[in-house]
């Protein structure tokens, strides 16, 4: 701020710098008034009278477009809610029971099996060429005829299989 | 006829029993108002009756969550402000019309409009407030007609209120400068 010494009050930093023009603008504003004090725009006949109720109707029409959304409730008594859920419990804990009882040998002769078939369906012959035309593979990475066809059983599906050994 | 005071709008808007009341006084002290805000930028009647019902139905659904950190007055004036602007930006893409070809189309709405009953001076400052950038034409219509203080301006605005006289007071430049080239001194 700018400091007069000898009163000691301040002014605004550049408050002189446009001091002029602004007062000549307010000059100019308040000459424009007295010549131009209104826009020189109008309205139709009755229209603030009338202005009112065109929102209060557009208000009532935008609340029945949009009607609050109904909220039905899907649990009608506590009593419905809490049997459900001990039914939902009960079934949960029977099934893992079940699950828990199976020998778990099964599993990997249901895996085998379904490896088994994909192989039976296919030709022989045609899986022996096969092998023979990636046995540098085998000899590079030193895997067995076992670990290469389960990878292939494991990564292409049968249509592939039989697509490639078509060429 | 005694004005009702806006802290009495606002208690009866916040009771549901007297919501409908309380919109109804906010209409009546207001409409005119936002009106004539709204139709020194858009210039045509029918454009601005649709903005101002849009405005209100945008108050009636906020009004709620309104702070009382601003005045009712100015917060009505941001809305009004913001929905004229989005209206004229539309007006500009959908017509592929270049910024400064809008104004000579408002201008030419301006002549043809039924509902403009100025006078040759008054027609022709409207088509000198149509040359001026908007911040500067926002600020002289506040300030000249609706003498507004700079605060309530830089409250509808968000621009300070250094920046606000500057901009009046260059449009004030402009006008003059625009009236004297049309001959008109005043």
């Amino acid at each position: 701020m700018e400091k007069l010494d000898k009163t000691g009050f301040t002014t605004p930093d550049r408050y002189f710098d446009d001091l002029g023009e602004r007062i000549h603008a307010r000059i100019s504003m308040e000459r424009l008034k007295a010549v131009v004090p209104q826009d020189g725009f109008s309205v139709p006949d009755n229209y603030f009278e009338q202005l009112n109720s065109k929102i209060l109707s557009r208000l009532t029409l935008d609340e029945v477009r949009q009607p609050e959304a109904k909220t039905v409730r899907l649990w009608q008594s506590k009593f419905l809610k809490y049997a459900s859920v001990a039914c939902f419990v009960l079934v949960a804990s029977f099934a893992f029971y079940v699950n828990q009882i199976q020998p778990s040998a099964k599993k990997p002769v249901l895996v085998n099996q379904s490896n088994e078939q994909m192989l039976f369906d296919i030709d022989e012959e045609a899986i022996i060429e096969h092998m023979q035309t990636i046995d540098q593979v085998q000899t590079t990475t030193s895997a067995t005829d076992t670990e290469i066809e389960n990878y292939i059983l494991n990564n292409y599906s049968q249509n592939e299989i039989a697509r490639n050994l078509k060429y | 006829m005694k004005q009702v005071e806006d802290s009495e709008i606002l208690e009866k808007f916040s009771n549901e029993k007297t919501r409908n009341e309380a919109f109804n006084l906010l209409l009546n002290k207001y409409q005119q108002k936002i009106y004539w805000h709204i139709r020194r930028l858009v210039i045509d009647h029918d454009d601005t009756d649709d903005l101002v019902q849009d405005v209100f139905i945008k108050v009636w659904k906020n009004l709620e969550k309104f702070r009382s950190d601003s005045q009712l007055y100015t917060w009505l004036y941001r809305i009004a402000t913001n929905e004229s602007i989005t209206f004229l930006n539309k007006k500009k893409q959908q017509n592929n019309t270049p910024l400064d070809e809008v104004s000579a189309e408002l201008s030419e709405t301006l002549v043809a409009s039924s509902y403009f009953n100025g006078d040759k001076i008054q027609l022709k400052l409207q088509q000198a407030l149509l040359t001026l950038p908007e911040k500067q034409k926002l600020v002289f219509n506040m300030k000249y007609f609706d003498e507004m203080k700079y605060e309530e301006i830089s409250e509808v605005l968000g621009t300070s209120v250094g920046a606000l006289k500057a901009s009046f007071h260059i449009a004030v430049k402009k006008i003059e400068a625009f009236m004297l080239n049309e001959d008109i001194s005043f």
